[in-house]
């Protein structure tokens, strides 16, 4: 950029505003890897359940513990993104936060799930609707927006249908609303800015 | 009567870093100089110009054992910016 001492005009003046709020949107994309992570680990859980329920395995719940890895690798990933970030916006920190409550909420479900019955699925799934379709409205990314529509019609779904179908629905929610927005994020042309780091 | 434009503003390199600025919580000093595609000898001067001003303010710390200097807009930088908006759209709207 020239000196200081340069004359400029009000159009000159205007487009440097416009272009450098425009630089001021960083991309979105390092986001993609923990739609992935827990994309990944939630279908495969599900479809557990799903196969464990009908093989009459006594204990099927135990697919959930593959949680635990995805835990360390969200801890760890989010660690170095923070080492990593140069710059910090307001619309990032309300999209961190929002997946913040989302894990303190189902984090709550799962614990007192006993309370209802273990009949968590379409819960999970309606509750999973609100951060996906926010998060998408707040980075402009639309298979996000969609994933969170998804959730919800695939949360219903799951109040209609019982028992081990749950598991099935919720694999394939899951894939639609985080696992392939995860992986369009992920393949997104740095050129198409997407709000948010 | 037009008034006139904020001089510590109307400058391309602070313009640009007071805009660039004004979108984001805070940002480091080597994002700046790279989105504003200036160097680093004269992004600092003119940091130094703003933060003189008031008009955002520069923490230096450190990021393991490198330097890191963090500028974030203060509330008087807000309100001058927002003011230097106003009077430009005035210019181009007579």
């Amino acid at each position: 950029m020239e000196s200081e001492n340069q004359i400029l005009s009000t159009e000159q003046s205007l487009e440097i505003i416009t272009r450098m709020i425009r630089q001021a949107h960083g991309s979105a994309k390092r986001n993609s890897v923990y739609l992935i992570v827990w994309g990944v680990a939630i279908i495969l859980a599900n479809l557990g359940m799903f196969i464990l329920i009908w093989v009459e395995y006594p204990r099927p719940y135990l697919v959930w513990l593959i949680a635990i890895p995805a835990w360390f690798a969200t801890f760890y990933l989010s660690y170095k993104h923070r080492q990593e970030a140069r710059v910090s916006s307001h619309l990032n920190r309300i999209n961190s936060f929002l997946w913040y409550s989302y894990g303190v909420i189902i984090f709550t479900i799962v614990v007192f799930g006993f309370k209802i019955n273990y009949q968590l699925n379409p819960i999970i799934l309606l509750v999973s609707a609100v951060p996906a379709f926010v998060s998408g409205t707040i980075i402009k990314f639309r298979p996000l927006i969609f994933g969170g529509v998804l959730f919800w019609l695939f949360g219903i779904i799951c109040f209609l249908i019982g028992g081990p179908w749950q598991y099935l629905v919720g694999a394939v929610a899951v894939a639609t609303g985080h696992l392939v927005p995860g992986l369009l994020l992920r393949n997104k042309n740095d050129e198409q800015h997407v709000q948010g780091s | 009567m037009f008034k006139d434009l904020d001089p510590l503003l109307h400058s391309q390199l602070r313009l640009a870093v007071m805009s660039l600025l004004i979108g984001l919580e805070s940002a480091e000093f080597t994002f700046i100089k790279e989105k504003t595609n200036s160097t680093a000898g004269n992004l600092s001067v003119q940091l130094d110009k703003l933060s003189d001003a008031g008009y955002i303010s520069v923490e230096k710390s450190f990021k393991g054992k490198k330097p890191l200097t963090t500028c974030r807009v203060t509330k008087k930088g807000l309100r001058a910016f927002e003011d230097y908006v106003t009077v430009l759209k005035q210019y181009i709207n007579k």
